[in-house]
């Protein structure tokens, strides 16, 4: 099924000098339910303004977005969407349960649910001593933290979710990572944006790649790492006759083993040998191209 | 989920602090009418009630223009808007929520003032006897359409809201119209006197009809003289300007969610 739908979106902003900026041109993807897709591009790209096109914040030039079927314009095709904003900002004369209470209202919630799934999300973003303190005093990461518990509060099957890094520190990444983890494994469809390739890497299985408006690849993560392998590091424990591996580079470690790089396109003939020579692979690794040379080689690309 | 929003609203009105003091500023000012009405010597009566009408009449002018033209513009410029809008509610959800939550606040804080007012009219009227009696039903029909006036307003600088990028249209807008609607009737009258409709120049004149019917006529709203003065107040003006209230207030909303229902936020 699909969660997220978008055909030939473009959105074109005129300037007050009569110009006109294309920030987004053509776009069509499709999520299917259950992906954690990752929108990946640099500052100004048009991941923004993709988002901002799907949550009903600017209405595009062209082109349409069908969220699990409704279009995007229509306000009830946001009743199973957990959205969380890039920068977050939140009533702040209202306190952290209070807003909670305020989300799970507009999506229906009953009463009880409402109070037991609050205090659930609370505790999971950490924010439960903060809860019923007023926004207005919160740090930027705490707003960043009850951004991702409004997000989760009604338990929507699609999460759209903007930078939902940004501005979190090394411990409060780690936590959002688990989290698109755990939703994943719930059968959750989540699509986010980042310019951080590391991200991407570590949590997606596709990764759609936006520079100047335009979708330069869509890929899976995990084919895009395997078309990358430019060779392998292979610890081989030999005999002590080495003579057989001449032609490969090599470094001697400790207790007998050598180092060997291949190139992809050599491999199959350095295991020959190994087989050949009797000897034992004490470890295979590929070394490859990361999701970051990927992006800068598209980024890169005119 | 109208509703939510509107709840919503009404606890951003009640907890902001200028609100507070505004309501604050307004007891302290009604508790000193028989003070200022003594000064009056003879008309301590009439003066207690012109007074209470007045300072009703400028505090609510004041809440109407700072949460009316504030409410939206703010949420834009502190980016809620980003949070609130990309909820399940509509455009217009939004905007009649603020609306409905200011129109309530308005409501409220007029009876408690009417409430203040009437013990300060009653405590006046005891210092020097007057010769008129107190006309309670007019004084609250005066207050009545002073409070419906301000909700125009507020729904006037709502529409501002909807369209402008800064505060100053719906601040500067909602005050000039707020001068130029309540004196739109007396200008319009004196235009088209047939000794000075002679001399005025015709574009002009049609200009002026134009601007008198596209302006609110505030001036309508003004029910004062009846509640001070033993003037009767006219049942036909009374659903005239009732009317008047809804027809308009109504087009001006429907204005207001049309553009704000077509604004962007990039």
């Amino acid at each position: 099924m699909k969660a997220l739908e978008i055909t030939g979106l473009s959105k074109i902003y005129k300037t007050k000098k009569a110009g006109v900026v294309n920030a987004l041109s053509d776009l069509n993807l499709v999520i299917s339910s259950g992906e954690v897709f990752g929108f990946l591009g640099p500052n100004g790209a048009g991941k923004s303004t993709t988002i901002k096109a799907i949550m009903g914040l600017i209405k595009p030039s062209k082109g349409d977005a069908l969220i699990a079927g409704v279009p995007a314009s229509d306000p009830h095709s946001r009743l199973n969407i957990g959205y969380l904003p890039e920068n977050p900002s939140f009533y702040d004369f209202l306190t952290g349960r209070e807003y909670l209470y305020f989300i799970g209202t507009s999506f229906h919630m009953a009463d009880n649910l409402l109070k037991s799934r609050t205090n659930e999300v609370l505790d999971k973003m950490e924010l439960s001593l903060a809860a019923d303190r007023p926004i207005r005093g919160y740090s930027k990461g705490m707003v960043q933290r009850l951004g991702l518990a409004q997000a989760l509060l009604h338990d929507p099957e699609i999460y759209i979710l903007d930078e939902p890094m940004s501005g979190l520190d090394p411990l409060g990444r780690a936590l959002v990572k688990n989290l698109i983890k755990e939703l994943k494994a719930h059968g959750k469809t989540i699509f986010f944006s980042t310019h951080i390739t590391a991200d991407v890497e570590a949590v997606c299985d596709r990764v759609g790649i936006i520079v100047n408006g335009e979708l330069r690849a869509v890929d899976k993560v995990e084919s895009i790492l395997e078309k990358g392998i430019t060779g392998y590091n292979i610890h081989v424990r030999t005999g002590g006759d080495i003579s057989l591996f001449s032609g490969f580079d090599f470094t001697e470690r400790d207790s007998g083993i050598l180092e060997f790089y291949t190139s992809r396109a050599l491999f199959k003939q350095f295991m020959e040998i190994v087989v050949h020579a009797n000897c034992e692979v004490d470890l295979v690794e590929p070394v490859r191209k990361n999701i970051e040379s990927f992006f800068l080689e598209l980024v890169e690309k005119r | 989920m109208f509703t939510n929003l509107y709840q919503l609203n009404l606890k951003w009105i009640i907890r902001d602090r200028v609100l507070q003091a505004l309501v604050g500023v307004a007891l302290l000012l009604l508790v000193l009418v028989p003070a200022f009405s003594v000064l009056s010597m003879r008309q301590v009566q009439e003066l207690s009630i012109t007074l209470s009408l007045s300072f009703i009449s400028f505090v609510l002018a004041l809440l109407a223009i700072l949460l009316g033209a504030s409410s939206v513009w703010r949420d834009i410029e502190k980016r809620y808007t980003s949070a609130v809008l990309t909820l399940p509610y509509s455009r217009g959800s939004y905007l009649l929520g603020k609306f409905f939550a200011i129109a309530v606040c308005l409501v409220c804080s007029a009876a408690i003032f009417t409430l203040v007012a009437a013990v300060a009219i009653s405590f006046s009227s005891g210092l020097y006897q007057s010769s008129l009696p107190i006309r309670w039903l007019h004084i609250f029909t005066a207050v009545a359409f002073d409070v419906l006036k301000y909700v125009l307003l507020v729904a006037i600088a709502i529409l501002f809201s909807s369209i402008s990028t800064s505060f100053f249209l719906p601040i500067f807008g909602t005050i000039s119209l707020l001068l130029a609607g309540n004196a739109s009737q007396e200008v319009f009258e004196y235009l088209t006197k047939d000794s000075v409709g002679v001399k005025t120049a015709k574009p002009l004149l049609y200009a002026a009809k134009g601007i008198y019917y596209l302006i609110p006529n505030l001036g309508a709203f003004n029910f004062k003289v009846s509640a001070i003065y033993p003037v009767a107040l006219s049942s036909q003006g009374v659903i005239y300007t009732l009317l008047y209230f809804l027809v308009y207030t109504t087009i001006i909303l429907y204005l207001a969610v049309y553009f704000f229902s077509r604004r962007e936020f990039p």
